[in-house]
């Protein structure tokens, strides 16, 4: 009887444990995994190659989101764009991702150029054109310490244990390689990385040079549409999706 | 809360809108690149459109301590840099007079002089706005990457222009639009008020330079200072909209002009220049106050009293107007 007891005990302590540990290794789950093509080209042929090159390889089609408001003074947003495709490649090292999304709005201009020259020595200086304009811009987010048994770091920048590496591009200010460790501590490290983006017939094509990431790797994605005044954590983004 | 907190009191009945006080902010600050529009100091006619126009409308600031909607001030409402055409007439012979380009539709004093009318009266005066440097400010509220700070020794705001990334939620919560987003640099820019000058025992420039003598500068707590005397002793100064609840801690002694006519013996309230409901837009109902005792301190002198009040805001040297006191400040590491 006291031997049954304790089986029970003891079986409900292991579902109960077992129940714990996968909620904390949550993982995504079928679905949400995304094929990498190895392709024999170098990653700097594949980084410039037009979208023929590209269209070789299937695009997955990821479901974005759009974050819930964050502030009370902020006008709503609604989800104009509903979701984006990948394609990733492995070439010469290196891990390419393409993402395309519509978008009818083009939100990016060039920003003049400054000359080398410090303010203080000439007599014009480059103006600030507009104020009130955002541009669009994306990002592909990943572990710090990447690999397939690596628990997925929390989706809001990752956290204390857990930092993520941010490559983010925005189709005004360029590439710049970000890192977090939770929300709101997210920080430029003022390295760039190499980028192609173009926009033809109201769609964007980014594709970013990331690192080899190995299977398993857990990557997210966002995309802010300058249109809808999106920056901060005013953006779409998509849950994790793991590497094959 | 602060430890102590730098505030400035300026004397409108002295501004004569010369704009010095601008001129010498945006040398020393705002002579970079992206900061053209910038006037971390401006000085505009009052009633008016003001700078960035109808900011004093447009939204921000607290009620019932949540901040306030409020959209982002566009380059129209501080109006576009435009160039004149020197070339054309001067080297090519062409006949056309030398003309700006774009044309001009709004800048910072646009409507310079313009006022109101009082019944069949023209009035104005000039209010010349910093930042406010607020005990409660909206901007450091707003900001999610916690780069506004409000300084601990000295109640001063400032950016971090490192952990700025340029959203702007900021500019929008500022009710006085007193913040300005550098598309140059990708960050938001604003009035600091001169804190490495007076790190220096060096007064803020504009109040250094201002010809009128109407800038008061010293910390609030610190009984000593014209300041405290202005705003806590005398109660003669008060900031402009109080209601948008983020406590400024630039002050204002409001326009005290002689009643329109026959002005002996008379009070203001009887036969205001300005009118009171514009005073109380501005300041509050508190306004009615602060005049009914500047005029007691005026009949004072009048009858051949002396008022402290009176002396104070005369403002004779630099010493009366200016307590700078870096070492009372100063947080030993």
């Amino acid at each position: 009887m006291r031997i049954r007891q304790l089986l029970i005990i003891a079986s409900a302590v292991l579902l109960l444990s077992l129940m714990i540990w996968a909620q904390a290794a949550a993982k995504p789950v079928a679905g949400q995994s995304l094929s990498v093509v190895a392709l024999s080209a170098s990653a700097d042929n594949l980084l410039n190659r037009g979208p023929s090159a590209w269209n070789q390889i299937a695009a997955k089609r990821v479901a974005l989101n759009r974050t819930p408001p964050l502030y009370d003074t902020d006008e709503p947003a609604t989800l104009e764009i509903q979701s984006l495709d990948v394609r990733i490649a492995r070439a010469g090292g290196k891990l390419l991702v393409q993402l395309s999304w519509r978008d009818p709005t083009h939100d990016a201009v060039t920003l003049a150029e400054i000359p080398n020259t410090p303010p203080e020595t000439r007599f014009r200086k480059v103006q600030t054109e507009a104020d009130d304009r955002f541009f669009d811009a994306a990002a592909v987010m990943f572990p710090a310490k990447p690999g397939s048994d690596a628990i997925a770091p929390s989706l809001q920048m990752g956290d204390a244990e857990h930092p993520v590496e941010i490559y983010y591009w925005n189709a005004t200010r360029g590439a710049m390689l970000m890192q977090a460790q939770g929300r709101g501590t997210t920080r430029r490290t003022g390295q760039s990385f190499p980028v192609n983006s173009t926009y033809q017939n109201g769609q964007w094509n980014v594709t970013f040079e990331l690192p080899d990431l190995p299977s398993g790797t857990t990557v997210a994605f966002a995309v802010w549409n300058g249109s809808q005044k999106d920056r901060d954590g005013r953006k779409y983004f998509s849950v994790w999706q793991v590497l094959e | 809360m602060s430890r102590h907190q730098y505030a400035m009191v300026m004397d409108l009945n002295k501004c004569l809108g010369c704009q010095t006080c601008t001129i010498a902010c945006k040398k020393l600050w705002t002579d970079r690149d992206g900061t053209g529009y910038m006037y971390w100091n401006n000085v505009e006619t009052r009633p008016g459109l003001g700078y960035p126009r109808q900011w004093d409308r447009i939204g921000g600031g607290w009620k019932d301590g949540s901040l306030q909607p409020s959209p982002l001030p566009t380059m129209d409402d501080y109006g576009h840099a435009w160039e004149y055409n020197y070339e054309q007439r001067l080297y090519e012979g062409k006949k056309q007079p030398v003309m700006p380009s774009p044309e001009p539709k709004s800048g910072c004093n646009w409507d310079e002089d313009v006022g109101g009318m009082n019944e069949d009266e023209n009035y104005f005066f000039y209010v010349p706005r910093i930042c406010n440097h607020c005990t409660h400010p909206a901007c450091l509220e707003a900001c999610p990457r916690k780069a506004i700070y409000k300084r601990e020794e000295d109640g001063i705001v400032v950016i971090d222009q490192d952990r700025c990334q340029g959203y702007r939620y900021c500019i929008k919560a500022c009710p006085y639009k007193k913040i300005y987003f550098n598309e140059v640099t990708g960050k938001s820019e604003k009035c600091i008020f001169c804190y490495p000058r007076l790190e220096k025992g060096q007064v803020n420039a504009c109040a250094a330079q201002c010809p009128g003598r109407l800038r008061f500068v010293g910390l609030l707590d610190d009984p000593e200072s014209p300041v405290h005397k202005l705003v806590l002793v005398h109660k003669i100064a008060l900031p402009l909209f109080s209601e948008k609840g983020t406590q400024p801690n630039v002050f204002y002694v409001p326009p005290f002009n002689p009643p329109k006519r026959e002005n002996y013996g008379k009070s203001i309230q009887e036969d205001p220049r300005v009118p009171l409901d514009y005073l109380i837009y501005l300041f509050g109902p508190e306004v009615k106050d602060v005049i009914v005792r500047l005029e007691a301190e005026l009949k004072k002198t009048q009858e051949g009293g002396r008022s402290e009040a009176l002396q104070l805001l005369i403002g004779r040297d630099a010493e009366t107007r200016f307590h700078v006191r870096p070492q009372l400040v100063q947080i030993q590491l």
